[in-house]
């Protein structure tokens, strides 16, 4: 088993091993080596995460929570097993307060409806930020137009952080929900997510944290965060697609309507009423994504095996020797220059189109994402089309970042 | 022009021939990004909403008119790459009669090796270019026949075929047949006068919808304008869809 230490010097042998785990990184793409620098959009799956779905479907797969039989029951108990480590993971104090999801958006949609329809009155405010992934965004739209409500956004400083002082002077009574992402996919900026909760928290606001693209890098506990409610996805953390969380304290849980009606999610069924069922299964209608949730809590378990601080490092070295190593391109400039970034490089080249750049990176065997990154309001603040994303993730490496270098010096060659 | 006389297959089959001299990548791209350069700037006359066909990363306008039976087109793109493939296409299809390119197989984009610029996933508007050139040559061939073209109940037929190509997301019916539309007309000078609804004011994803209806009038040739009213009184109802709407969305 890869193990990496924070010892700078063991990286690059351990990273060897690391990418063993993972299948898909000794594709050619183009007849050359994958580089996979798209981890932001979706991280690749190591075997631990495979064989655990595999091993699910092929010898304990049956529906779960309903039967007397021994499958089921053993289906039942990998399934909250698996609950009980994700919860772990991000230092949930219940595991009931974790709910599955099929994403972070469908997380944030799951918010949105509940509490915006049952909190929010007309007139009412739920304050997003500039820097928001269109999920975070839609369906606050989508909810305030039927509740008459006014969304605030938080504007954000050139370097790509958000205006702290703004925010702390728009707090206000009509304010209902703080909902920002705790790192942003498209510029990688780290927001100051515990001074957003303490200043939120001081009036009594609660807060939603997006954390698609924190939990893939870093620790997160959201007992000490005191976060009222965390989204995030699995598919960007290696695990598989279509699983996703919403953790939220269960006062907050307990105390909004349910969302989607189902089986699973009741207590009793009849024609005069239905009462519900208890947390998490509340919130969890119909069959859900067993063999999901089993790939997530490997996926966990696979992120656990490593020195969290060490693999933070390893990655900001990736991020700071990307940073330096492409600014010294001519023409490159690099999008979101934030103090504290998770390990997103964001760029754009004068006078050339990110798609152009994105095609000839792809031709070279490097996948990067160019665009808007569902970000249109912040590319509309930086006054530009998109740009082209590198995000790196654990079995990213420094040869790969050369690579990145090379071919989009060639890119830029063939373009002027 | 000297394209006008060869057949879209002709054409076809020297651009490929040309290609196949390239081993490798970056003198194909280079080539390429050439012909895109090369490529006439637009008339800023063109580059307006009207013009632009919709794609996600990069921006692409077509203007396409025609003269005695035969296709002419001007388009641009904001990427050099899609501007290349751009002057391929207008190479190829460019002065060729409008019956041989609503038939056109174009199968020389694959053969050079560059269709996935073609995949959805794209999203560069290139294949919305390629329907919106067959739509617009499929319209010019019907109502290339006066008598179509100047009788109101032809020009009614076909202003609703069009419309019946635009859907509401994530609802499997066209919004003709859901009933969005209230009312529909065209005077002498080929100006539409249109009336239509959303399924909801708190829809924000339909807000496209009446842009793209507006594109989809402005593609028959017999269209000079389309003016577009959205109303919201009376709102709309699953009563107004059609028994093929509710059919379809199994509401029977």
């Amino acid at each position: 088993m890869t193990t990496l230490s924070s010892g700078s010097s063991l990286l690059i042998t351990d990273v060897t091993n690391i990418r063993k785990d993972f299948p898909i990184l000794s594709r050619t793409i183009h007849d050359k080596p994958l580089v996979y620098l798209d981890n932001a959009a979706s991280s690749q799956k190591p075997v631990q995460v495979l064989d655990s779905m595999d091993h699910y479907y092929r010898h304990t797969h049956a529906n779960v929570h309903r039967g007397v039989h021994t499958l089921s029951q053993e289906a039942t108990e990998l399934f909250e097993a698996s609950r009980r480590r994700i919860a772990d993971f991000i230092g949930a104090p219940n595991e009931a307060e974790v709910i599955f999801t099929r994403g972070a958006t469908e997380s944030i949609n799951l918010v949105a409806y509940t509490f915006g329809l049952s909190q929010l009155m007309e007139g009412d405010e739920i304050m997003l930020s500039e820097m928001e992934h269109h999920s975070n965004i839609v369906p606050w739209q989508i909810v305030c137009a039927m509740k008459k409500a006014n969304i605030k956004v938080i504007p954000i400083l050139d370097d790509g952080t958000l205006d702290m002082e703004w925010f702390e002077r728009n707090l206000n009574a009509k304010t209902k929900l703080v909902a920002v992402t705790h790192v942003s996919n498209a510029l990688g900026t780290i927001n100051p997510v515990e001074e957003i909760i303490r200043l939120a928290h001081q009036q009594g606001i609660p807060v939603m944290l997006d954390g698609a693209q924190a939990t893939p890098h870093m620790s997160i506990n959201v007992k000490k965060l005191d976060v009222d409610f965390y989204a995030f996805s699995s598919h960007k953390m290696y695990g598989p697609t279509g699983m996703g969380v919403l953790y939220g304290k269960s006062s907050w849980l307990n105390l909004l309507p349910p969302w989607q009606g189902g089986g699973e999610m009741i207590a009793e069924v009849k024609w005069s009423g239905t009462t519900y069922n208890k947390l998490p299964f509340k919130y969890e209608a119909g069959t859900p994504d067993i063999a999901g949730a089993i790939g997530l809590a490997a996926a966990c378990e696979y992120i656990n095996q490593f020195d969290r601080d060490g693999m933070l490092q390893y990655e900001q070295a990736l991020l700071t020797a990307c940073t330096k190593a492409m600014e010294s391109i001519p023409g490159v400039r690099t999008v979101g220059t934030a103090p504290h970034k998770a390990s997103v490089y964001s760029f754009i080249i004068d006078g050339l189109h990110p798609y152009d750049i994105g095609t000839l990176l792809d031709q070279q065997g490097i996948a990067v994402r160019t665009g808007h990154h569902c970000t249109q309001p912040l590319m509309e603040r930086f006054c530009i089309p998109g740009t082209v994303r590198a995000s790196f993730a654990i079995y990213n490496t420094m040869e790969e970042i050369e690579k990145l270098v090379q071919a989009t010096r060639k890119a830029i060659q063939i373009l002027t | 022009m000297q394209t006008a006389h060869s057949s879209i297959e002709l054409e076809q089959e020297k651009v490929i021939e040309e290609f196949s001299q390239f081993t490798d990548w970056s003198d194909k791209y280079e080539y390429l990004i050439d012909l895109g350069k090369a490529l006439p700037a637009l008339d800023e006359k063109y580059k307006t909403e009207f013009h632009l066909v919709k794609g996600c990363q990069s921006k692409v306008w077509l203007h396409a008119f025609v003269k005695e039976n035969k296709l002419y087109l001007v388009a641009d793109s904001d990427t050099v790459i899609t501007k290349g493939i751009i002057a391929l296409l207008i190479r190829v299809l460019n002065g060729q009669d409008i019956l041989d390119i609503e038939k056109a197989d174009l199968t020389f984009i694959e053969a050079i090796g560059l269709k996935s610029h073609l995949s959805p996933t794209r999203s560069n508007g290139l294949i919305s270019m390629i329907q919106h050139i067959k739509s617009y040559a499929r319209n010019l061939s019907i109502t290339s026949q006066p008598e179509i073209a100047s009788d109101p109940a032809s020009q009614q037929a076909l202003m609703i075929r069009q419309i019946k190509e635009v859907y509401d997301p994530e609802i499997p019916v066209d919004i003709w047949e859901l009933g969005l539309i209230y009312t529909l007309g065209i005077d002498e000078h080929g100006k539409v006068q249109i009336t239509m609804t959303l399924t909801s004011p708190a829809c924000p994803v339909a807000g496209s919808l009446p842009l793209e209806v507006q594109e989809k009038l402005m593609q028959l040739p017999f269209v000079t304008d389309v003016e577009l009213t959205l109303v919201w009184n009376p709102a709309w109802s699953k009563d107004r869809m059609s028994d093929e709407a509710k059919m379809a969305l199994d509401m029977f």
